[in-house]
């Protein structure tokens, strides 16, 4: 074990793993059930010079890379991944726009040491990025937030709009959708959204992108500072807004991921932090009432750890990503319990039997020896069907294997 | 359902895979943080027995709370003062003054563990005085408005020395006390009498207790003992030999009234006549209900429901996942004062018959 537990509560560390050196990891985590048994875990990096990374974790003690990918350029990022079957697409996004590559890479991962291209869907264009996230779990559909050649926005960071691509033919991904907030495009009859204020202004874009089997036709997307947005895709060609919450101002932004408990008619919404020192605090896990779809009510935050403290840690100190109960095979699904990841606040987990009331139940907040920011910047969280649950750091921390303990 | 648990915020978002006892829990302290309580009189060996178990890799990460620092001994140990109520020990340890009260103490050091204040301790074992009866102190775990949300107690571990264990029990109703409550009890200095004294108290205990005893020696005792929480309910009902709820040859006690006998109840009952049966107890009898605890088959719930109550207050019921083993009977501790089972075991007959109708 390269590092000290850290702070930690009701959860055990199995392992960890700093991945020989290029421990920086982004939001992009998926499993693989390979044919042969193993359980694969695909992890896309922060940053350049590393694509992605696989690792086998069939044995969660003994976490195995067996497979690595460097980026074709330093200009661009591999943010984001999906795998279903022996498939794995993977998100470009370059640091400019009107760089390449920027698209999606689909890549056949039948033998996971060894991933072959099957194309690559180009999003580049003059005031494109390209993709920052993809949500791709029903093999048929890649959901996305990514700019394009034809899509030229009023605000150069509102670059990125909701596209949906078919996939069903892998070797030829189409498009077959998009939606953007009324605004954000030249042309539009709308007056573009109005700026937040300098320091907290981080564009109107989508970050998640998240459709589940139990509502097909709808996209559930963090907005970024547009808020929270619900749309209608039963028409796919033809999405429309179903419902938006805006809470800021006064917040300051950056609306992150969706998860929906549907069962319980509660949206489970995250900010991200993205200033260090909690210059942007609060940035939250919000709990919202969803019985009126068109008229989304916050309820509750979950309760973070003391501003005054974790401010001071260094690095970045919010909200993050949350486990997205992801409908695939092999993944572990619950409505009870909240997991997210809070950079220098690490993992937390919270009880939401009282949706009102979300309890605090469990944490990991990583020891990362000479860590850029002083301090852990827990990025993601993936949890497997037996209840492993693994986490990794931003910049050089790597992979922490976890299980549950309460 | 009742009504009111369907006005309830839970209830509102439930969804159809909802406990009605919140989330379903692995373990009965679910994620709270454990606490062990050693009572005992003075010169049995509690110190002793603490101070072994911290230098014990499995006692590493605990915080424990005295009422004066000379009681663990920890001069030698002591490698920083992190304030003037808390110091630091060696293996993640740490000793903290009682102020107060003990509820002042506990959420003092809850909140200063979250604000990483002091070491991010696994658990809190409390050395109670010798005197202390534990009955108040268990309460005070049994109610979520004091500790119980934070807390739960995972063992009372009662400490009887060899050679003055049956003189205090013979003398001081607090000793009863402490041995008829515990979940466990641990003999020290039994090498510095006879066999047959040893067996004589062993007997003694016997009268007051099911409980598991254990000898400790030199003040050392397997860490498992004080920590496991598996240990918890099942070793105990496990000791009563008995799971016949027809047979009453094992029921304990019976000195200065106090009743000990286990409840084994073959069928899942529908909550209310839990519910129900203990509101009569507590109500008419409360005071003499010294600790009820065990494991209910509910009907309509997936795992057994754990329920704790100490005199009038009950525990918040929890849900586990599983059963612990095989065994899906309801099993139910009753510690008592002139309470015997031949009152208890027919009023829960009685009231399941109205229930049910």
């Amino acid at each position: 074990m390269n590092s000290g537990d850290g702070l930690i509560w009701n959860f055990k560390l199995v392992s960890h793993n700093m991945l020989d050196g290029f421990g920086g990891i982004g939001e992009g985590m998926s499993m693989q059930l390979a044919k042969d048994g193993r359980r694969i875990l695909w992890l896309a990096h922060e940053s350049a010079p590393k694509n992605f990374t696989a690792v086998d974790v069939t044995d969660p003690k003994n976490p195995k890379i067996v497979a690595r990918q460097d980026l074709p350029t330093s200009h661009m990022r591999s943010n984001s991944l999906e795998t279903v079957g022996d498939i794995l697409a993977v998100a470009y996004q370059t640091q400019q726009p009107g760089q390449q590559p920027a698209g999606v890479e689909l890549f056949d991962i039948s033998t996971p040491e060894n991933p072959r291209r099957i194309s690559f869907f180009d999003r580049s264009g003059p005031h494109s990025r390209g993709v920052h996230q993809l949500w791709f779990t029903d093999g048929k559909t890649i959901h996305m937030s990514s700019g394009a050649a034809d899509f030229t926005p009023t605000h150069p960071k509102d670059d990125q709009f909701y596209q949906a691509i078919d996939v069903s033919n892998p070797s030829k991904p189409q498009e077959i959708g998009r939606w953007w907030l009324p605004g954000q495009m030249q042309g539009d009859n709308e007056a573009p959204p109005k700026r937040h204020p300098a320091e907290n202004d981080s564009g109107f874009r989508p970050h998640n992108t998240n459709v589940y089997p139990e509502r097909p036709d709808r996209v559930y997307m963090g907005y970024l500072d547009g808020g929270l947005i619900t749309l209608d895709i039963s028409d796919q060609a033809h999405p429309q807004m179903v419902a938006r919450w805006d809470y800021h101002p006064p917040n300051p932004g950056f609306t992150h991921t969706v998860v929906p408990f549907f069962e319980r008619d509660l949206l489970i919404v995250s900010d991200e932090s993205t200033r260090n020192d909690g210059a942007d605090w609060p940035k939250l896990v919000w709990i919202v009432d969803n019985r009126a779809e068109d008229n989304p009510v916050p309820i509750a935050t979950c309760p973070m750890p003391p501003l005054d403290v974790f401010s001071r840690r260094g690095g970045r100190f919010g909200a993050h990503n949350l486990w997205e109960n992801l409908p695939k095979e092999g993944c572990y699904k619950s409505d009870q319990v909240v997991f997210g990841t809070f950079f220098n606040g690490g993992l937390r987990a919270y009880d939401l039997a009282n949706p009102y009331q979300p309890k605090e139940i469990a944490y990991f907040t990583p020891d990362v020896p000479n860590a850029p920011t002083g301090a852990c910047q827990l990025n993601d969280v993936f949890i497997d069907d037996r209840g492993i649950v693994y986490t990794v750091d931003r910049h050089i921390g790597g992979l922490y294997i976890l299980e549950m303990d309460f | 359902m009742t009504d009111d648990n369907r006005a309830s915020p839970a209830a509102l978002f439930a969804g159809s895979n909802a406990s009605r006892f919140g989330r379903r829990q692995r373990r009965p302290r679910g994620s709270r943080i454990p606490v062990t309580i050693v009572t005992g009189f003075l010169g049995a060996g509690k110190t002793m027995l603490i101070r072994n178990l911290l230098g014990r890799p499995e006692g590493a990460n605990t915080a424990v709370i005295v009422n004066e620092y000379g009681e663990v001994g920890i001069d030698d140990a002591l490698l920083r003062a992190s304030s003037d109520a808390t110091v630091l020990l060696g293996n993640g340890c740490m000793c903290c003054l009682m102020r107060s009260d003990l509820q002042e103490t506990m959420r003092a050091l809850f909140s200063d563990r979250a604000r990483g204040a002091v070491p991010n301790f696994e658990r809190v074992i409390i050395e109670t005085s010798g005197l202390a009866d534990p009955g108040p102190v268990l309460q005070t775990f049994a109610s979520d408005r004091a500790l119980g949300e934070e807390f739960h107690l995972q063992a009372l571990i009662a400490v009887v020395d060899a050679p003055s264990g049956a003189r205090n029990l013979a003398s001081a109703p607090e000793a009863e006390h402490q041995v008829a409550l515990a979940d466990r009890i641990v003999l020290t200095k039994s090498d510095l009498v006879a066999i047959d004294e040893v067996d004589r108290l062993t007997e003694q205990l016997r009268a007051l207790t099911a409980a598991p005893i254990e000898k400790a020696m030199g003040g050392r005792i397997d860490p498992a003992y004080l920590l496991d929480e598996r240990l918890d309910l099942p070793a105990r009902i496990g000791h009563m030999h008995d799971h016949s709820h027809h047979d009453h040859d094992h029921d304990h006690a019976h000195s200065q009234g106090i009743d000990s006998f286990t409840l084994i109840l073959p069928d899942a009952l529908p909550w209310p006549v839990f519910e129900q049966a203990m509101a009569v107890l507590t109500s008419l009898r409360g005071a003499d209900l010294l600790r009820v605890k065990g494991l209910v088959s509910v009907e309509g719930c997936r795992g057994p429901v754990v329920v704790h109550a100490v005199q009038h207050v009950a525990h918040r019921p929890i849900e586990l996942e599983a059963w612990p083993d095989g065994d899906r009977r309801s099993r139910l501790v009753f510690i008592t004062r002139n309470l015997g089972r031949d009152i208890v075991e027919p009023l829960f007959t009685a009231v399941t018959a109205i229930v049910r109708g």
